[in-house]
């Protein structure tokens, strides 16, 4: 159960990325996040697990307060929060194994990570994990040789194997065709539903949102413009979102070239 | 292709692939390093003694003895080291660059610059150190020897740098030259030249900060600088002097270090940086790593 | 057309500053006073040709020089002395490089005690600290040793910090998301990236150390180069042109080697 509350960040350039937002999300909710480049979608995934610290409000993760935790404490909350990125950020030139199993460097003693000697039980969670997203095939394979869409299920299969409680996905298809877009919506929403995993995915297209999504959060300039059912969202909602009417290109991913933005002030 | 497996027909997993090979490499490196380690008589308790000997000699050499080697002329001694480095660096440069023109392949033709490139890497693997002990005997001892021989190596090391630079450039001012009827050396002058000095010119500042570092070791055989400063205080072990001679050394290398980067950089960016304190800060920033 | 009565300004030349005037006068004073204190010798330059002192470099006494203490021992002494300076010091740059480097300090006090100490060290000309240890430990190849491994880890640290500083951050952010502590994710997430070039890196380090041993010897460290200096004493020019032909045959073989094996690793 996530609780934020009055959530602000500004970050140290003095861009404002969120204001004041406030979202409740109950477990195992499927919630996807909408809004332009640089309207805070980034940022408030990144806030709820520590990798951007909020500059006023409180978030509760589970009942742990994340907002000026220590360092253990947003250690702790990590190892519970599996996180997929746009760029998959993998390691390239090591095998797809070792990539799965950086999920599991919380749970081992340092010593163990830092020298290669990881307990059995922990290759076993990572091949789990790899069997689920279905590329256990590909287990010794260099990362770097795999397709994009190979390479997000590997970096799904990651955040996997921490048996995370919570799965943040910063806008995982923007890399990638539609086709193989569908086949990782498709892999998410399942983990959501077969796992319980609440999920929260930012999304670029409205066609994939509402295809794949339940609850729609849309936030426009970090302040949170709607938060509601997906069925709900009409032509006055997209402007209040994206501020202008909606085009046949913002409803279709087909026409587009996916988007390379490296999230840095968002 | 596949989403989810559904696991009523479960994929195998792929077998371990076998680490034999790793050993196969890793062996022979151990056997080098324990060879090594064994001729060179290095035993435990050599080792455990290193640290004991160094940290007696630290302690004597604290406080370092400022006074006594400011009467001896150290000071002197290392601005004679900067003069050896600046001029030696000066004749590397002005030499190498015409050089430089003619070993550029899209420059010269191949006649011309493959000997010039030999000449280049013969030099080069030359070490200043050993060009010092030969030209001592022909101009005898002190700074000149140093000088000719820190100059003669950097004619090799600018030159191939240099070369490169030319390598890389741009074509089309040249063709331009060449179009409204100018002669080679035009194209060179008004073509290449423009585009090449500025990177040419941060390599001659970065050679000059290397130079006072190897002039400073030439005066350790005589041929000038402070290095034979270091070498008699060695020599009557007194530690004191030794390291204030050392600790001189240090700040006047970084201080030539910090002038020398603010003025590559400006030189790269070609902007015009009138802001005193943002230039010491850049410095201060180079030295210590601590970004304010 | 053209309209030659030109009613519009024509620019006036810059007129050139007259600081950078006055600068480079300053920097020609300097020079000309730099040049009259280093005995600027122009003659030198064709005397240096025609001087008796080229007829003691030849013939070469082969007999001489292919003996077994002359060269052979001396050479094996060199390259022991090599591999061990290269070891040690490449091993005790790896973690100082993760320490220099902003992406993967651990805290800024780490981070500026590293990088003054290393600036401090880099200053020194190595020749210095090589005659300082021989002082503090005595002539032979345990001081050239240790004053190759200072010099090892110098470079290292300078070339493999840049390194580290440029690597991709982001399996470094994925590594930390899953709630790993620093230095598992820095193992995880960066090493594999910039292990390669540190290998390479190391190679170059050992050619540069077989070729450092020559100059080694002049203040009494060991190896090949003490005997060069003896010889220097005795002015045997011949013996040590011989030697130096067989060393930098040694260190082409070498560089060959090492030129082949960094292809690999890239």
């Amino acid at each position: 159960m996530i609780k934020i509350e009055r959530v602000s960040v500004t970050y140290p350039g003095g861009v404002e990325a969120l204001r004041n937002v406030d979202i409740e999300i109950d477990d195992g909710e499927f919630v996807v996040i909408v809004g332009l480049s640089g309207a805070g979608k980034s940022t408030l995934l990144r806030v709820l697990n520590g990798l951007v610290p909020a500059t006023s409000g409180s978030i509760l993760v589970d009942g742990t307060e994340v907002v000026n935790a220590n360092s253990q404490t947003l250690r702790q909350v990590r190892s519970k929060t599996g996180m997929i990125f746009q760029t998959f950020n993998l390691v390239n030139r090591t095998t797809v194994l070792n990539n799965v199993l950086m999920g599991r460097l919380a749970s081992v003693p340092s010593w163990r990570s830092t020298l290669g000697l990881w307990p059995s039980e922990d290759k076993e969670a990572a091949m789990l994990a790899l069997e689920r997203v279905g590329i256990i095939d590909k287990t010794y394979v260099r990362a770097s040789n795999l397709s994009g869409g190979q390479q997000q299920r590997v970096g799904i299969a990651r955040a996997l194997a921490q048996e995370p409680s919570l799965m943040l996905a910063d806008e995982p298809v923007a890399a990638l065709d539609p086709v193989t877009s569908r086949q990782v919506m498709g892999d998410l929403q399942k983990i959501n539903r077969e796992l319980g995993i609440t999920t929260l995915v930012n999304l670029h297209f409205l066609d994939l949102a509402k295809e794949y999504g339940k609850r729609l959060i849309g936030l426009r300039d970090g302040v949170l413009v709607y938060d509601g059912d997906i069925s709900d969202v009409n032509d006055e909602t997209f402007r209040e979102i994206y501020g202008r009417a909606i085009t046949s290109e913002d409803l279709h991913a087909m026409n587009e070239e996916p988007q390379q933005s490296i999230g840095n002030g968002k | 292709m596949e989403t989810l497996s559904d696991t009523s027909t479960p994929a195998k997993r792929p077998p371990a692939p076998k680490t034999i090979h790793r050993w196969f490499i890793a062996i022979p490196f151990l056997i080098a390093i324990v060879w090594s380690l064994i001729g060179l008589n290095i035993t435990l308790s050599r080792l455990l003694d290193a640290p004991g000997d160094a940290w007696s000699i630290l302690r004597q050499m604290v406080p370092p003895a400022f006074d006594e080697v400011y009467e001896r002329g150290a000071v002197g001694k290392i601005f004679e080291s900067v003069y050896i480095a600046w001029i030696g660096t000066i004749i590397g440069a002005f030499a190498s660059l015409p050089l430089a023109f003619l070993a550029a392949h899209n420059v010269a033709p191949i006649w011309i610059r493959s000997p010039i490139r030999q000449l280049f890497n013969a030099i080069r693997a030359v070490p200043e150190l050993i060009l010092a002990v030969i030209l001592i005997p022909i101009t005898g001892l002190g700074a000149w020897a140093g000088t000719l021989a820190i100059g003669l190596h950097s004619i090799g090391t600018l030159g191939k740098w240099a070369c490169e630079s030319i390598e890389d450039i741009d074509e089309g001012p040249i063709e331009a030259t060449r179009a409204c009827g100018g002669k080679w050396v035009s194209g060179m002058r008004w073509g290449v030249l423009p585009q090449v000095m500025p990177v040419i010119s941060s390599y001659w500042l970065f050679r000059f900060e290397i130079n006072v570092r190897a002039s400073a070791v030439l005066g350790m055989i005589g041929a000038g600088g402070v290095g034979s400063e270091l070498v008699s205080q060695l020599s009557f072990r007194n530690f004191p002097a030794a390291s204030a001679v050392l600790i001189m050394t240090m700040a006047v290398v970084l201080t030539i270090d910090t002038i020398s980067a603010a003025v590559r950089r400006r030189i790269i960016k070609g902007a015009v940086t009138t802001d005193e304190d943002s230039r010491t800060l850049a410095a201060i920033t180079d030295l210590t790593g601590i970004r304010s | 057309m053209n309209d030659h009565t030109n009613t519009s300004e024509r620019p006036v030349k810059p007129k050139p500053r007259a600081r950078s005037f006055f600068i480079a006068l300053v920097l020609l004073a300097l020079t000309f006073w730099a040049a009259i204190k280093v005995s600027f010798d122009i003659s030198t330059f064709w005397e240096v040709w025609t001087n008796p002192i080229w007829s003691m470099f030849w013939p070469i006494p082969w007999d001489w020089v292919f003996t077994k203490e002359n060269t052979f021992d001396p050479l094996i002494e060199t390259l022991q002395i090599a591999i061990t300076s290269t070891l040690v010091g490449c091993l005790l740059a790896l973690p100082i490089s993760f320490a220099m480097s902003s992406l993967t300090t651990p805290n800024k006090v780490i981070y500026f005690i590293s990088k003054t100490v290393m600036n401090l060290v880099r200053a020194v000309p190595d020749l210095f600290w090589a005659k300082l240890l021989v002082t503090a430990i005595g002539i032979g190849a345990f001081a050239g040793a240790w004053s190759l491994t200072i010099f090892s880890l110098a470079v290292m640290v300078k070339l493999f910090s840049e390194t580290v500083d440029a690597a991709d951050p982001r399996p470094l952010e994925a590594a930390r998301s899953s709630g790993a502590r620093h230095l598992p994710a820095v193992k995880a997430g960066v090493l594999p990236t910039v292990f390669p070039s540190y290998v390479a890196y190391s190679l170059y380090i050992f050619e540069l150390n077989i070729r450092a041993s020559v100059v080694l010897g002049l203040v009494g460290a060991g190896g090949v180069g003490r005997v060069i200096e003896t010889q220097r004493q005795f002015f045997r020019f011949d013996r040590i042109l011989g030697l130096l032909i067989i060393i930098f045959g040694i260190v082409w073989v070498i560089e060959q080697i090492s030129v082949s094996l960094r292809k690999r690793l890239v």
